[in-house]
This record gives structure tokens, sequence and C-alpha cells, in this order.
């Protein structure tokens, strides 16, 4: 059998239907840059389980203006039906608008769950939504379990930040809203095979009450102190060119730090010495470039939620803490990252 | 003008330890601090009572045992502060409060401006400033870094991916701060004295209300239940990254992109 006619036998056996009389679970889109997030597609992967277990359909809404196009990569990853919001008074991310075509679509088909990204849009309209359906709100689920013999979804969310988890539903609201945290949930499969025929919704224009005046040019935000900083980009004596690392340190949007080694060389101040006698820390990412990583460096930054080091000697005890061990001359490395990151 | 500010408290975080691999949480330090978000709002509501005069009202976001956090708002520069007691919940549970704090704004007689934090310390929520807003049909404007209000509007700076831009809403609305947006003033401590000794003039600005004189019975039912605890797994540390230099590059920059924090 060749590979063409079995392209055709899976374009014929893929197209997706949906279920009649509501129902299903829902999956707000959210579009970056004109591409559908990564975390729109991990809420899908984990809807299909869900809906697996509920015996119910998977649905994906995208709002948006010239966005249409989009729908079959939410077919792709796994949606049986997909709703498309296509208007130019959606061109542009705004609570009323978006939320008059969500609330009159899920109004209508009476949704059993519904998920959103945890982003600043899915923020923002959840517990809008939620509000105006009566529903529950579960934010930042890591993971989604159900309850079948009540239908309902049981959550993990983080507990400051992720030392530990609480699982928690809501037994009693309809629909059960929650936020996906992004990355906490694999992405799914993307099946080119899958393909569906999406709807397209009527938009109302809604004149948004919160307008964009422009840009706060001058406003500059509270420095946040280095202990509570939640990106570092920390430099060590084998860092090489420290020119490289305030790179890196503005690709990733974080604080420059660094051990006593940079100090030594004169790199950074003593407010930026990362050791348990200088600055204890806890960020989301710390990058330990040319650090060797003696035992009161390390027990500083213990607490990091994810360590990337870089350092030329395969022995250096900061590998001994890292997540992810790089084991080359940064001098080498950091420019290829810098490149790898688009900055 | 009437701002009320919503606030809550959290366990500081450095009084407790977390042991995933006995599945513990040890408690060292039981000291409860106003959640970081919230202070920035109370920050706010005082800065625009200062520039435009206002009268600010302290509400609390769940049920709290004890008045502290209400007391210290109160000797902060708060005109009133209400405390709304019930059981407290296992959790903080935004979708029964933000029923009970309806009530009590209306009891209050309205308001022109509700501010409150963008997310809690703990639980990470923050759905309890757009419930409100819902609720009441006003505009809201999320994660504010500093905000102003003249003219029937509020205009607040707002992150737009790497940037910043001011935004403006037509009074009244609802706006959330980010946690460590703006500065808390100090407490004026004769001021926290007389109020926890109950004399002077602030000794009648603090008040407490009942929650089931505000609500229907039914409408106190939780909206979250807890239904366990989990914990991390142990971290699978000193993953190295081999290949050329270009391969190792761009395996790190993935794993770097999907850590970033929003």
């Amino acid at each position: 059998m060749d590979a063409s006619f079995l392209d055709l036998l899976m374009a014929q056996q893929e197209e997706v239907t949906e279920a009649e009389g509501g129902g299903g679970i829902w999956v707000v889109a959210d579009v970056v840059d004109g591409a559908i997030a990564p975390v729109t597609l991990e809420a899908i992967g984990a809807a299909r389980n869900l809906a697996s277990a509920l015996g119910a359909y998977v649905y994906a809404v995208l709002l948006g203006d010239g966005i249409s196009d989009l729908a079959a990569t939410l077919y792709q990853a796994g949606a049986d039906g997909v709703r498309v919001a296509d208007h130019p008074a959606l061109a542009s991310f705004a609570v009323e608008p978006y939320l008059e075509v969500l609330v009159n679509l899920f109004q209508a088909e009476g949704p059993e769950v519904i998920l959103f990204g945890a982003t600043p849009q899915g923020q923002e309209l959840a517990p809008r939504v939620a509000q105006r359906l009566g529903g529950g709100l579960i934010e930042h689920a890591t993971t989604m379990t159900l309850d079948e013999a009540t239908r309902t979804v049981q959550a993990a969310v983080p507990i400051y930040g992720g030392q530990y988890f609480e699982i928690v539903a809501c037994p009693q609201a309809r629909p059960q809203v929650l936020t996906v945290e992004p990355g906490a949930f694999p992405a799914p499969f993307m099946d080119p095979y899958r393909k569906g025929e999406p709807k397209h919704i009527e938009v109302t224009p809604v004149e948004p009450r919160v307008r964009v005046l422009g840009p706060a040019g001058g406003f500059t935000p509270p420095s946040v102190p280095l202990a509570q900083a939640p990106v570092i980009v920390a430099a060590g004596r084998q860092a090489g060119d420290f020119g490289l690392v305030e790179r890196l340190a503005v690709a990733l949007g974080g604080r420059v730090a660094g051990d006593r080694g940079a100090r030594d060389a004169g790199w950074i101040g003593p407010e930026q010495i990362v050791d348990v006698r200088g600055v204890t820390v806890a960020p989301q990412v710390y990058v330990a470039v040319g650090i060797r990583g003696d035992t009161f460096h390390n027990a500083a930054i213990e607490n990091s939620r994810f360590i990337l080091a870089i350092h030329p000697d395969p022995t250096a005890p900061i590998f001994r803490v890292a997540d992810l061990c790089v084991e080359a001359d940064p001098k080498e490395i950091l420019p290829a990252l810098l490149h790898a990151l688009g900055a | 003008m009437r701002i009320i500010v919503i606030l809550g408290r959290v366990l500081d975080p450095r009084g407790i330890v977390v042991n995933p691999r006995a599945g513990r949480i040890f408690v060292n330090r039981e000291e409860y601090i106003l959640q970081p978000a919230d202070r920035c709002a109370l920050e706010a509501a005082l800065r625009i009572k200062e520039a435009a005069g206002a009268e600010v009202v302290a509400l609390p976001r769940t049920f709290l045992p004890d008045d502290d956090i209400l007391r210290q708002a109160l000797a902060i520069g708060a005109d009133r502060a209400i405390s709304i007691a019930d059981k407290p919940t296992a959790l903080p549970d935004d979708g029964l409060m933000a029923r009970v704090l309806l009530a009590a704004i209306e009891r209050l007689g309205g308001a022109d401006l509700i501010l409150t934090g963008a997310t809690t310390l703990d639980t990470g929520q923050g759905q309890l400033g757009p419930r409100l807003a819902e609720a009441l049909g006003w505009p809201q404007i999320v994660g504010a870094w500093t905000a102003e209000a003249t003219d029937g509007t509020v205009r607040a700076v707002q992150q737009n991916g790497r940037g910043f831009v001011w935004v403006e809403a037509p009074l009244p609305a609802v706006v959330t701060f980010v946690p460590g947006a703006l500065k808390l003033r100090y407490p004026d401590g004769r001021r926290l004295i007389n109020i926890y000794k109950g004399v002077g003039e602030m000794a009648a600005a603090l008040e407490r209300w009942e929650a089931k004189d505000l609500v229907a019975p039914e409408a106190l039912a939780p909206v979250l239940e807890r239904r366990g605890q989990d914990f991390p797994p142990e971290r699978e540390r000193g993953v190295r990254l081999t290949g050329s230099v270009e391969e190792i590059a761009r395996a790190a920059a993935d794993a770097l992109r999907t850590r970033l924090p929003c």
C-alpha cells in the first residue's frame, strides 16, 4: 500500500463529528502572534482525557480577527468541534467583547466543563464567565482527574508557587470552570489527518469599557529585591565574557547576580552575591554561568524551581543541584544560546 | 468618592517548611501577613484618597478568625474597616466571598472604586476582583502597577507584554494590583495602639458584621471543596545535555522557554 493511498484512507476516516444537545468540555483558545498558544493545545489534550472518562465531546472556541484558519490546528490537537468568532471587533483582546461572545455561546450550549489557559487573557475572562454562569472556578490547575460518580473534575492547584498542591473540586457549581497552568500538561499528539468543519458564531460588536491610552513612557516598575526575583542569571569565575551574561539576563527578563568569584572579578556589587552569607534566592529559573558551586552558593539556590548550569568542569558541584547541566565553556555556549533564544 | 479595599491575610511562607518526602508541612512560626498584592491595593487607595479625597473602607477577602489585618489597615490610613464573621472555610473561597462581599457593598450603600490584589501569595487565586466586577456590571483593570482616579475615571498602568501601557476605565470600576507594585507605608503606632484599645477617634472605625445577616444561609455554602493534598515528585537533577554546541543551545533554550514565568 503506498503512502498516498494511506493518506487518502486516513483523511476519509478522520472527519470528526459533534454531539447533539450541548454539554461537553469546552476549551477557550489563546492566540499569540497569530498562532494557537501551546497552553491551549495542552488544555485540549487534558480535555480529551477527561472526555474519555466523562463520555463527552471536546469543543474549542476561537476568537479574534482573521483567525479562522487556526481552527485546523484545534481539530488536529483533538477538538471534536470548533466555534469561530472571527470579527474585526475581536482583533485585540478586551474583556467586554470577548465575554459577550463566550457567555452567549455557553448559555446556548450548556457546557459541563470550561477550560481557559492560565494566561493574562484567561485570568481576566474565566472569573467573569464563571460568575455570569453561576459556575465554580479553579485556577492554575496542574492535574485534573474525574470523580465519575458526580461527574466532578478534581484539580491540583499549586500552593506557595508549587511547594505543595491542594486538590480541590467544585462539586455543586456548574459549569466547572478551570484555568490550566501553562506547561503543566503534555502537548497532545497532533494528528494531521484529523479535520472538521468549524461553525462560525455571529458577533455583535460590543464597545470595550477599558481603553488603552498608550505607552506608559517613563514608568519603571519598582525593582524587585534579588531574593524575590523570578528569573536570575548568575555569573561565576568561569563565565568568561560578563557582557554575554548580561545579554542573557535581558533576553530572559531576569536579574544579574553572581557568586563571590564574580564579585572578586568586579562584575557585580556585594548586594548581588548569591550565597547563604549574601542573598538566598528561590526564583522560577536560575541560570548559573561558570559557577563552580560551593556549598554556600548551592545551599542558597536549593529552593529554585529550575536550575540550568553551564560550566566546563564535569566534576563541578553545581551539577549536583542543577536540573539541566551543560558541560561546556560558557564563551562557546552563550552566543549560541542567545541566538536560540532569538536575542 | 468611596473606595473599598479588599484585604486578605496569608501564613508567612518563611515560617513553613514543606517536606515532600514525608508528605508533611511543618509550620515553625505561625505568623500571618497581609497578602502582598492586597498591600499594594491599600497603598493605592490611600494615594487616591490623598490626591482626590475619598473614604477608604477595608473589607476582608476571607472570613477571619481575628481582625489584625483590618486594624493594621485602619492604623495605616483606612477610614473604616468591617470584619465579616462566619466559620472560616478550609481554603480561600472567592466564589463564596464574592456573594458575601456583594451584599456587604450593597449594605454600605455602594462604592465608586474597588481595589484588591490580582493574586494571592498562597493559592494564586485572582478571581475575586473580576467576579465582583461581573456581579456589579463594572469594568475591570487586572494587574495594575499604579492607579489614579479623577473626573469620573480611573487610570492605571498595566503590563502589556514586555512594556507598560496606560489604561482608563469609567468609574465605578474594579482594579486589581500585582504584588510588589507599590510599597505600603508604615502604620501610625499611636493610632494602632488606640485601635487595639478601642479608644480615640478610631474607636468606632472597626465594625463587625455577621455573614448570615448579609446573605441567605444557602449562599454561604462553599463553592470550592478541599479533597486532599499532594506533593511535587522528587526532582530529577543532573540531566546532562549532549550534542553539538547548537544542539545543546537549542535544547537549553527550549527548556528555559517552558519554565519562564508568563
